[in-house]
């Protein structure tokens, strides 16, 4: 179906609201036209914008993977005042979709190769659905080893503990670290900052491709240690979020150079993102 | 020695004593009618410093952008401008110690527009005179006169303070208020206008607001961190541009600095599409003077707002 | 390439027609000294003699203020309702660089997400164009492959000469129109009058001040994003959205809800500048270009650089509203002249 007006969304549903964390809820959402969904066509690491009825849209990755189902998946952190208000939706609630948008991450490029994923905090939302098309049942055989290093602040703060204490672990050829900051009483997992557990684990280059999301700071330091573990710039794969209206090269304002995040990103390595002026 | 020559030596005096980091003044422009701000920090380039009838920028605004150098700052003002120091020291928005005013005494501001009308645009400028009546513009392709009723500012035909009301080092000889018509006679012509006439004169006008906000940013009283129109929680006037959302703007604009407005004209002076802001203003004016007797906000160091203070003898009209 | 004559005296009838037929959107004197594009009811309001109009027409095909959808939203219902189809329109009397802007336009609605809200105006907009007769000093649309009787772009393209307008009918649109209103639209001696027009085109292009060269400019910013001399330029900027909104080539939008009753609001789409600190302020509070100077760079970066990258088209169009307008008086004939002193001092 040909949508005429392109920055006029697709009502949908939320059918689902999962409490990740204090501040950040994933919202299932299922689009009323089920045609919609079909031609949908969203690939990992694509963003949509999420509509709410009278405080406007934002741009928020879509966390799932196509292959999990006719429904999309977004982890959205209270910030602002959009989000605010989403935060109080409940099930049944209508909300509006446009999208998808943006590149995603190159899954043709990195057949046959190891992935390992670096991300924190709300940070591995974006890399999520990537992570979910690597390991579902479709496209499992076309990658090797998939490794998950995720770290957050507290116990708390990590999302999707479902995934990374039930579902990933269980997962074949797939191995999840899981650090928090600082120790915490009932933790007896691993206590360190992403960057210094990514220089402990020790993943070798070889053959490998490491996907990073998190806060500037976090990429910031690891990108630091994966220079140290010799890997290439190609190798190093990562997504931006800059501030966005339209999703669709019009509206002018996520532009870094010549790039607008929305149609030419999210998804750069690290090669790509050197060519960039650094203002983002 | 002419102002140019006195200012460009006392800048350079104030640099090289290292008394200022920076001196905000008045430089050549891009057009023959124009000039432009310049920040100098170089003794050695206080040549780019000038002085006319075609200053009509009030740099005072800059005082609030640079307050946070280390070193001090000059500026140059005319005397509307130095109503503006005035204006920010009452308000706690600059340091005294941290300023140093360069006073140039004015008699009157150029239209650049008209001046630019008139002139050859492939002319060089070689000076200006005053006559008294009218300023004679200096160009390598002849001289221009231009009657001062016709191509001054409006502001300037009804100038209080043609020296400036606080100065450091005054540079230039003092200049005599000579005001041409009644200071408020463009009020008092709206004021006449029945309520529905008034409604048509200021939709018409505020229809066409492109709300750029360049009023907002020139105005040297405009000094909030966070502007109500930039506020987005709540969000108080949208970025619609229609009439209703543009009338809010400008009236919200105008009260908000009642009582602190200082007439310097710039908000009317740099409006892309000509609306005459400082009617609104100059109205407010007029009323804090005839309900308070109160001066022009800045026209004496320490004066308070009208509207930020209470007097026992003060009329209660509204009650 | 067809061309028309027509009589001068017969314009009124011929805008007064289009007027009745059409939305006719014309230069308009607001004020003394204000001239805008406006929706006009016949000839008698349009301001025939204008040299350049204080806001650029491209709000004709790109509003300032759009509305995008109406929604009814109770929470467990949604309904939307889109834009009407735009009304057949003649843009009567585009200035050339106001024309080249709109192309300049064009390829950033089309493109992989057709912007239906620009393109179906656009399509539904008949442009007559009209050349220059008077050059300001700020104007400088020469640098951009244009000249002020360049009719490019235009649908119909009238050049004042003498008691005549010479028309060129420079696209099919153009000529329904002509064919529509064929009474006033006479063969004549165009051969003649297009020498005319090319003597006036001559003598105007001698009349520029501003000789302003772009090469080597975009190389230099190719080649440099950090440069001393933008901690320079943006010194004087008072961050305020003259030049954007009088800038027939920005383009920046914002998208916003207004509610208008306790289930229902409207969505609008606005222009926005990038002279604004929240233009990329985000919600968690990261700015990527939080200070003037980078704001400032980005402005010109866009005109200069940026538009030329993406599109292979200028983002300048040499109108000179921004020169004349800016408070402070920014100037991007001197900016590039400066850029190119540095790339030859590089």
């Amino acid at each position: 179906m040909h949508n005429p007006s392109p920055l006029t969304p697709y009502p949908a549903t939320v059918t689902k609201i999962v409490d990740e964390t204090g501040d950040v809820k994933t919202f299932t959402v299922e689009f009323d036209d089920p045609q919609v969904m079909e031609n949908f066509g969203n690939k990992p690491g694509q963003v949509a914008q999420l509509s709410v009825f009278g405080e406007g849209e934002a741009t928020i990755s879509i966390t799932s993977a196509p292959t999990r189902g006719k429904f999309l998946e977004f982890s959205v952190r209270r910030v602002g005042r959009l989000t605010n208000v989403l935060h109080q939706f409940e099930v049944g609630q209508k909300i509006g979709v446009r999208g998808p948008y943006g590149n995603w991450f190159p899954y043709e490029m990195m057949k046959g190769k190891d992935l390992f994923f670096i991300g924190g905090g709300i940070a591995l939302a974006p890399i999520r659905s990537l992570i979910d098309f690597a390991l579902s049942d479709q496209y499992r055989k076309d990658y090797g080893k998939v490794e998950i290093l995720y770290g957050a602040r507290s116990y708390n703060d990590l999302c999707f503990k479902h995934d990374l204490f039930e579902r990933w672990p269980n997962c074949p050829n797939t191995k999840v670290y899981t650090t928090l900051d600082r120790p915490e009483e009932g933790w007896d997992g691993h206590v360190g900052f992403v960057p210094n557990y990514v220089e402990e684990v020790n993943p070798s280059p070889e053959n490998k491709v490491a996907i990073i999301c998190g806060p500037p700071i976090m990429i910031k330091f690891t990108l630091a240690v994966m220079e140290k573990l010799k890997f290439a710039d190609e190798q190093i794969i990562t997504t931006l979020e800059m501030k966005m209206k339209c999703g669709i090269g019009k509206c002018g304002r996520c532009n870094i150079g010549s790039k607008y995040v929305c149609v030419d990103g999210p998804v750069f390595n690290l090669a790509q993102l050197k060519q960039l002026p650094p203002e983002f | 020695m002419d102002v140019i020559q006195q200012l460009r030596e006392q800048a350079k005096k104030l640099l090289e004593e290292k008394k200022v980091e920076m001196v905000i003044g008045f430089g050549e422009g891009t057009e023959l009618a124009r000039t432009t701000p310049v920040f100098i920090t170089n003794p050695e380039e206080v040549s780019a410093l000038t002085w006319g009838p075609l200053c009509a920028n009030n740099l005072v605004k800059y005082l609030i952008d640079y307050q946070n150098l280390p070193g001090n700052v000059a500026v140059v003002v005319k005397g509307c401008d130095s109503r503006s120091v005035n204006r920010l020291l009452t308000d706690n928005q600059i340091d005294r110690e941290k300023v140093v005013v360069l006073g140039v005494p004015c008699s009157g501001q150029l239209d650049w527009k008209i001046v630019a009308a008139a002139v050859d645009p492939a002319a060089k400028l070689k000076g200006f005179s005053d006559d008294g009546e009218s300023f004679t513009v200096n160009t390598d392709a002849g001289d221009y006169k231009f009657d001062k009723k016709e191509a001054m500012l409006h502001k300037c035909l009804v100038c209080e303070n043609p020296n400036p009301v606080v100065s450091d080092i005054t540079v230039g000889k003092e200049q005599p208020v000579k005001n041409y018509e009644d200071r408020f006679a463009e009020v008092k012509a709206l004021e006449q206008l029945g309520t529905e006439e008034k409604s048509a004169f200021w939709d018409k006008q505020f229809s066409r607001c492109l709300r750029c906000y360049a009023c907002r940013n020139v105005c040297t009283v405009c000094t909030c961190r966070t502007c109500v129109f930039d506020q987005m929680q709540p969000m108080w006037v949208s970025k619609r541009n229609n009439l209703s959302e543009n009338t809010a703007f400008h009236l919200i604009r105008a009260f908000h600095v009642a009582g602190r407005c200082v007439d310097c004209g710039e908000c009317d002076r740099v409006c892309p599409v000509d609306i005459p802001l400082r009617k609104l203003n100059q109205k407010i004016l007029k009323d804090l003077g005839d309900l308070f007797d109160a001066p022009t906000p800045g026209s004496e160091a320490g004066l308070a707002s009208p509207l930020g203070e209470f007097a026992t003898g003060d009329p209660e009209e509204f009650m | 390439m067809d061309s028309r004559v027509v009589n001068k005296g017969q314009l009124p009838e011929l805008l007064d027609k289009l007027a009745r037929d059409h939305t006719l959107i014309a230069p308009v004197r607001e004020e003394e000294n204000v001239t805008l594009f406006k929706k006009v009811s016949g000839a008698s309001e349009v301001q025939l003699d204008y040299i350049t109009s204080d806001v650029s027409p491209k709000g004709c095909i790109f509003p300032q203020t759009e509305k995008t959808i109406s929604y009814t939203y109770t929470g467990d219902t949604l309904e939307m309702k889109e834009q009407d189809e735009p009304p057949k329109t003649v843009l009567f009397g585009v200035r050339p660089c106001d024309i080249n802007s709109i192309l300049a336009l064009d390829p950033v609605f089309e493109g992989k997400f057709l912007d239906t809200y620009y393109l179906e105006k656009r399509k539904n907009t008949v442009i007559i164009g009209l050349s220059c007769s008077t050059i300001l000093s700020t104007c400088f649309c020469t640098a951009f492959n244009s000249g002020p009787c360049d009719g490019k772009g235009a649908d119909l393209m009238f050049t004042e000469l003498g008691d005549k307008y010479y028309v060129e009918v420079n696209t099919e649109k153009g000529s329904s129109l002509v064919e529509a209103y064929s009474q006033y639209f006479s063969k004549g001696d165009t051969d003649k009058l297009a020498k005319a027009k090319e003597e006036q085109a001559k003598k105007l292009e001698g009349q520029f001040r501003r000789k302003v060269d772009l090469e080597g400019v975009k190389q230099v910013l190719d080649e440099n994003f950090e440069l001393p001399y933008w901690d320079k330029v943006f010194k004087k900027c008072l961050g305020c959205g003259i030049c954007t909104y009088v800038c027939p080539t920005c383009h920046c939008f914002d998208i916003f809800d207004y509610v208008t009753g306790e289930f229902t609001g409207d969505r609008f789409r606005c222009w926005d500048s990038c002279m604004f600190p929240d233009f990329t302020l985000m919600a968690g509070g990261h700015n990527p270009r939080p200070s003037r100077k980078e704001r400032v760079r980005n402005r010109f970066m866009h005109k200069l650089k940026y538009h030329l990258d993406r599109y292979n088209l200028d983002g300048c169009v040499g109108c000179g509203r921004c020169i004349s307008k800016c408070p402070v008086n920014i100037d991007i004939t001197q900016i590039i002249k400066d850029l190119k002193e540095v790339g030859q001092n590089a």
